[in-house]
C-alpha cells in the first residue's frame, strides 16, 4: 500500500501488505464513540476497524483490510462529529482522539438503502444458479438495509457472462459490482496487473488485457475477495452449494511454505481449500496450485486394503492385509535386508512411526521419497513441493537415521514404504518384498505385495513443519472416514504389534515419543500446539526470499490464537469480510 | 378360616364380607380408551379405584428439542402436532409469540381470520370430546352426530388451509391463504348444520338419565383446588371458577367479539360436558361476527424481512430472489429477548415461552400445554370411583398427547 501511495488502515489486521521485514511501531491507542459507546481503537485504524472491535457492522464492499482505499461502493458511509449533517466514508477516514461516529442515523441507513438499490439496478436474478449463493455480500446487505421490492421499471443491462478471465477464474460481468478489489488485488499483492476496469458508468466492467490471460499464480484470491459472484473459481464452479459444506482448518500440501488453509468437504469428499489467516505464513492468501491440492485427497485413492499385485490382488481387509504383511517381514528380520522408505508429504508422526517400525525390524537403509521441485517466487510459492521436508530431517535426526536417495532402493531386499512418493516403480519390481502404505494408485503401488490405505494430510490428525521451521498442526478435517484408510502411524502401529514390538496408538502418542528423543521438540506436547504453529528457532533460514512472510523477530515462538474480529463470520478474515 | 385356624364349617360364613386385596391393572397405552396414548397403572380394591399412576411418553416428539434446530417458520408443522385437533389455535399461539418478539402486528384482516379459524377449530375439539364420551358410555350415535358436524368443519379447514389437522396455517405477520371463492357462503351453509347436530347431541345426552346418573358427581373438584392443580379452560370453567384468556386477557380481535363465558357449578363430569357443548355454541356466535365484521385487505404484512415476497418477484426480480433465499435458507432474524405469549386453546391457556438469541432460529422454546397439569390431577379425580367411572371422567379432562407431551 505505501508504494501504491494510498492510505494504510492496518488496524484489524496488522502489516497489511507492508514489507514483512518491517517491526511494526507499537499501536497508539485513541479513544473514540461509535453510536455513544467509547472504543479504545489503534489510531491507523479507519472507522469501519473501530466500529468492528465492538461488533459494530459498517457495511462495506470495496474496502479490504489489505489493500488501498477506492472508496468505491460508497456502502460505508456514515456521520461523524468532524463534518455534522454530511457523510464520511468510514473506510477513508480514519480514527482520531474523541471523534464520534454515528452508524445509525436516518441518514447513514439511507444511504444504506439507496446504495443497495444501485448495486442491484442491473443485477441479474442468478442467486439460484450462483456459486456465492449463501456466502453472497449483496444478499447479507440486501437483507439487513434494504429489503424492498425493486423500482426498476426498465430493462436491465445485458453484460458478458461466462468471461473465461483465466485458467481458475471466470467472470461474470452482470453480477459485478465495480468494486475493484480484483484489481487492486492484482496490482498490489499479486503485482501482476493483469485486470483493468474498461469502459465507464454503468457500461464499466472488468477486463483482461488482450492476449494476457488471469494466469498468475495467485489468481484465486481473486475470487475470495469478490464480494459477490462476479468471479468464480472454475473449478468449485457448480460443485457444492456453499451451506452444504463444513469448513475446517487445516494445512496446504502443496509446497514447504505450508500456507494455512480451511479444507471445506462433505462426507469424504473435499470441495475445495480457501485460505485461512496466519500472519507469518501465508497472511490470508494461497497460491492457485495450492488450492487443486484436494484433489489427490478425492482422486484415485487406494481404497481397500490389499494383497498381491496385478491378476492376484485382493481386497481382504485390514487385518488379514496387515496379517500378511507381518507374514512377509517376519522371516527377514534383523537379517538387515529391510529398508524403509518414508515420503516428505508425510506428516511428522507417520515418519516416527515408520522409523520404529525400521528399529523393530532392523532395517539397514532408510529412502526419502519427494515430490520433484516446481516453481517458485518470492512471495509463498516454494520450489520443494512437499509440505514436510523439515519435519522429515528432524524426525530421522531424532531417531538417528541417515536417509539416502531413493533411488538406491534396489540395495535391499524388502522395503516398506511411507507414502510412495518419487520411489523408481522399475526397482521397486525387483524387490522381494514391498509394502506400500499409500494415499493413491500410482506405479509403486502395482508392485506391492501388501497395500495399506493411507489417509491424506486433510484426513488426519498430524504435524507438519514448513521451510523455515514452522511446526504446524494437521487434523481430521473431512468428517468421514474413506474406505479402509488409516493413518500411516496407524498401519505401522498394527504392523509393529504383529511383530511383537509397540506403537503409537495416538498421533499425539507418535509426537510424545518423538518429543522425546528430538532435542527442537522437547518439552512441547502435541495438544497445546496452537492453531496456527510454533516457530522452531533452531531451524530458522538465514535468507529468505524478499516479500516470504515470516515470523516477527522477538515476539515469535507462539503467536494466540487466531480470533475472527466480532461482526466477521469464521474464515471471513481472508477475504476481509466478504464471505 | 376362623380366628382359631380350625377350618370354617359353617354354610352361612359364605354370604360373610369377602376379604380382598388390591389389584393392579394396567389400562393403555393402546387401549381404545385411552386416548392419546396415556398409559394408566390402577390399583383396584374390588371395582374400587384406591390409587393410580399416570405415565405419558408414549406420544413424546421432542417439540422443544426440534424447534431449536429449525427456522422460526419450520416449528410451525410442529405446532401443528401439539393439540393436533385444534391445530390453528396452536399455530396463532406460537405467531404471536414470535410476533411479540419482532414487535410486529398482522393485517388487521389476518387477526380476524386467525379468530375465524381459532373458533372453528375450538369447535371441532369440543365436539370430539363431547362425542367421545357419549361413545364410550354407550351412546354411540351422538358421537356419529359428532363426527358429522366435525366433518363439515373440516372440510372447510382444509378448502380454507389446504390440510384438515396438520394446517401450518398461520404466518409471521399473516396467514398463509385467504379464505377461496365462496368458502364464506359454503361456511354459513353448513354452520347451521353444525348447530343442529350439537342440538341433538344435547337432546339426546343432556337429559338422559343414564348419561346424568353416569357423570353427575363424577369427578369433582372444587375450583380452589383446580386452581392449586393449574387447570385453565373448560375443566376450570366448570368449576365455576371465570377465567378464559379470551376474556381476562383479550388478545387480537376478542376485544370486538360479543360472546359469553359460559361457567359451571359442581366442576364434575357432566358439567365439563354441558360446559363444552355450550362454549360450541359461543364459538359459533363468533365465528359469524368474524365473517361479519372482517375487512377486505392483505393477509400478510408486506415487509420482506419476514414475509416471503410474491412469487412474481422471486422469480422475476434479484430482490425477490434474495430475500426469498435468506429467508428460507437462513430464517427470519428475531431480535434477541425472551417472551411469554399465553392464548385460550381449546383445553386451557396455551402458553409459549419463546427465546431469541437474535438469530435465524429459536434458542429455546418451550410450550404450557393445558393438558398437561389436569391431567396430573387424573389420579385424585377417579380415586375412590368404580373402575367403570374412570373412562368418563378421563373423557372429560381431553387429554391430547400432542400436547401434553412436547
Ligand atoms: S452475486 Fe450474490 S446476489 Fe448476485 S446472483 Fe450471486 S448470490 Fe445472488
Ligand atoms: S469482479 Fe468482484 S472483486 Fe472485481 S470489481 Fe467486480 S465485484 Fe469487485
Ligand atoms: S466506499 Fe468505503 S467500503 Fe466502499
Amino acid at each position: 500500500m505505501s508504494d501504491s501511495g494510498a492510505v494504510s488502515t492496518g488496524g484489524g489486521q496488522p502489516g497489511a501488505a507492508q514489507g514483512q521485514a518491517q517491526i511494526p511501531a507499537p499501536p497508539k491507542m485513541v479513544k473514540v464513540f461509535v453510536d455513544g459507546t467509547e472504543v479504545q481503537t489503534d489510531s491507523r485504524d479507519n472507522l469501519i476497524e473501530a466500529a468492528r472491535r465492538i461488533g459494530v457492522a459498517i457495511p462495506y464492499f470495496c474496502y479490504h483490510p489489505r489493500l488501498s482505499i477506492a472508496g468505491q461502493c460508497r456502502m460505508c458511509l456514515v456521520e461523524t462529529s468532524d463534518a455534522p449533517g454530511r457523510l464520511v466514508p468510514g473506510c477513508q477516514v480514519r480514527v482520531k482522539e474523541g471523534l464520534k461516529i454515528v452508524t445509525t442515523s436516518p441518514a447513514v441507513k439511507d444511504n444504506q438503502r439507496g446504495c443497495m438499490e444501485f448495486h442491484l439496478i442491473n443485477h441479474p436474478v442468478d442467486c439460484a444458479i450462483c456459486d456465492q449463493s449463501g456466502e453472497c455480500k449483496l444478499q447479507d446487505y440486501y437483507m439487513e438495509y434494504d429489503h424492498q421490492p425493486s423500482r426498476i421499471r426498465v430493462h436491465k443491462l445485458n453484460k458478458p457472462k461466462r468471461e473465461i478471465f483465466g485458467p481458475q477464474v471466470v467472470y461474470d460481468a452482470e453480477r459485478c459490482i465495480m468494486c475493484t478489489r480484483c484489481v487492486r488485488f492484482m496490482d498490489e499483492i499479486a503485482k501482476e496487473p493483469q485486470l483493468a476496469v474498461v469502459d465507464r458508468g454503468t457500461h464499466s466492467l472488468i477486463a483482461t488485457f488482450p492476449g494476457q490471460p488471469l494466469d498468475s499464480q495467485y489468481s484465486g484470491n481473486t475470487v475470495d475477495i469478490c464480494p459477490v459472484g462476479a468471479l468464480l473459481n472454475r473449478d468449485f464452479r457448480f460443485q457444492s452449494r456453499v451451506w452444504f459444506v463444513n469448513k475446517s482448518p487445516t494445512v496446504c500440501t502443496g509446497c514447504s511454505n505450508g500456507c494455512n488453509v480451511y479444507a471445506e468437504s462433505r462426507g469424504e469428499v473435499i470441495y475445495r481449500l480457501l485460505p485461512r489467516r496466519n500472519e507469518e505464513v501465508n497472511q490470508v492468501w494461497m497460491c492457485d496450485e495450492g488450492r487443486l491440492t484436494y484433489h489427490a485427497s478425492n482422486e484415485k485413492r487406494v481404497e481397500w486394503a490389499r494383497t498381491g499385485r496385478g491378476d492376484t490382488a485382493a481386497s481382504v481387509g485390514p487385518r488379514i492385509a496387515v496379517d500378511r504383511a507381518v507374514e512377509l517381514l517376519k522371516p527377514l528380520a534383523g537379517q538387515g535386508g529391510i529398508g524403509i522408505a518414508v515420503s516428505a508429504q508425510c506428516t511428522n508422526e507417520e515418519a516416527a512411526a515408520a522409523f520404529q517400525l525400521g528399529a523393530q525390524v532392523g532395517a539397514s537403509r532408510y529412502f526419502l521419497g519427494s515430490r520433484p521441485q516446481g516453481n517458485s517466487d518470492d512471495f509463498l510459492i516454494r520450489a520443494d513441493k512437499n509440505p514436510n521436508t523439515s519435519g522429515i530431517l528432524l524426525v530421522a535426526e531424532a531417531f538417528g537415521v541417515k536417509l539416502e536417495v531413493a533411488n538406491g532402493i534396489d540395495r535391499v531386499k524388502a522395503l516398506v514404504a511411507m507414502r510412495t512418493d518419487g520411489l523408481p516403480a522399475e526397482k521397486l519390481a525387483r524387490l522381494e518384498v514391498f509394502i506400500a502404505i499409500a494415499q493413491n494408485e500410482d506405479a509403486a503401488t502395482a508392485e506391492a505385495d501388501v497395500t495399506l490405505p493411507c489417509k491424506s494430510v486433510y484426513e488426519q490428525d498430524g504435524s507438519l513443519i514448513n521451510w523455515y521451521g514452522r511446526l504446524q498442526r494437521t487434523w481430521e478435517s473431512v468428517p468421514a472416514q474413506r474406505a479402509d484408510s488409516a493413518a500411516g502411524w496407524s498401519w505401522a502401529e498394527r504392523i509393529l504389534t504383529g511383530l511383537g514390538g509397540s506403537g503409537p496408538k495416538s498421533a499425539a502418542a507418535a509426537f510424545r515419543t518423538l518429543a522425546e528423543k528430538s532435542a527442537e521438540l522437547s518439552g512441547l506436547s502435541f495438544d497445546q500446539l496452537p492453531e496456527d504453529g510454533i516457530v522452531l528457532e533452531a531451524l530458522l533460514p538465514r535468507d529468505w526470499p524478499a516479500r516470504a512472510p515470516r515470523p516477527l523477530p522477538g515476539a515469535h515462538s507462539v503467536r494466540g490464537p487466531q480470533t475472527t474480529p466480532p461482526g466477521m463470520k469464521v474464515g471471513d478474515e481472508a477475504s476481509g469480510g466478504s464471505r | 378360616m376362623t380366628e382359631s385356624g380350625l377350618p370354617d364349617t359353617d354354610p352361612l360364613a359364605l354370604e360373610a364380607e369377602i376379604p380382598t386385596s388390591p389389584m393392579t391393572v394396567h389400562l393403555g397405552p393402546s387401549h381404545p380408551a385411552m386416548h392419546g396414548t396415556l398409559r394408566l397403572t390402577v390399583t383396584l380394591d374390588g371395582e374400587t379405584i384406591v390409587e393410580s399412576i399416570p405415565e405419558i411418553g408414549f406420544l413424546h416428539r421432542g417439540f422443544s428439542k426440534s424447534s431449536e434446530n429449525s427456522t422460526w417458520h419450520q416449528v410451525l408443522p410442529y405446532t401443528d402436532r401439539l393439540n393436533y385437533v385444534s391445530p390453528i389455535l396452536n399455530n396463532t399461539g406460537y405467531i404471536m409469540g414470535v410476533e411479540k418478539l419482532i414487535g410486529l402486528k398482522p393485517t388487521e384482516r389476518a387477526e380476524y381470520l386467525r379468530v375465524l379459524g381459532g373458533e372453528i377449530s375450538r369447535i371441532c375439539d369440543h365436539l370430539t370430546c363431547i362425542g367421545a364420551i357419549g361413545l364410550e358410555l354407550g351412546a354411540f350415535t351422538t358421537f356419529l352426530y359428532a363426527m358429522e358436524a366435525r366433518e363439515l368443519l373440516w372440510d372447510r379447514i382444509a378448502e380454507l388451509c389446504g390440510a384438515r389437522v396438520t394446517v401450518s396455517w398461520t404466518r409471521i405477520g399473516g396467514v398463509a391463504s385467504d379464505m377461496p371463492p365462496g368458502w364464506e357462503q359454503h361456511l354459513r351453509d353448513c354452520l347451521p348444520r353444525v348447530l343442529e347436530l350439537t342440538n341433538e347431541i344435547d337432546t339426546l345426552l343432556t337429559r338422559n338419565r343414564i348419561f346424568v346418573d353416569r357423570t353427575r358427581g363424577v369427578g369433582v373438584i372444587s375450583g380452589d383446588e383446580a386452581i392449586d392443580w393449574g387447570f385453565t379452560g373448560p375443566c376450570l370453567r366448570a368449576t365455576g371458577v371465570n377465567y378464559d384468556v379470551r376474556k381476562a386477557h383479550p388478545y387480537s380481535v376478542y376485544d370486538r367479539m360479543d360472546f359469553e363465558i359460559p361457567l359451571g357449578t359442581r366442576g364434575d363430569t357432566y358439567d365439563r360436558y354441558v360446559l363444552r357443548l355450550e362454549e360450541i355454541r359461543q364459538s359459533h356466535r363468533i365465528v359469524l361476527q368474524c365473517l361479519d365484521q372482517m375487512p377486505p385487505g392483505p393477509i400478510i404484512i408486506d415487509d420482506w424481512r419476514y414475509a416471503l415476497p410474491p412469487k412474481k418477484e422471486v422469480f422475476g426480480s434479484i430482490e425477490g430472489v434474495m430475500a426469498h433465499f435468506k429467508l428460507i435458507m437462513e430464517g427470519i432474524h428475531v431480535p434477541a429477548g425472551e417472551v411469554y405469549v399465553y392464548t385460550e386453546g381449546a383445553n386451557g391457556e396455551l402458553g409459549f415461552h419463546i427465546v431469541s438469541n437474535g438469530k435465524g432460529k429459536p434458542y429455546a422454546i418451550q410450550v404450557r400445554g393445558p393438558g398437561l397439569p389436569i391431567l396430573s390431577a387424573l389420579p385424585r379425580l377417579i380415586k375412590g370411583h368404580a373402575v367403570a367411572d374412570l373412562i368418563p371422567i378421563f373423557d372429560s379432562i381431553n387429554m391430547i398427547g400432542g400436547e401434553v407431551e412436547q
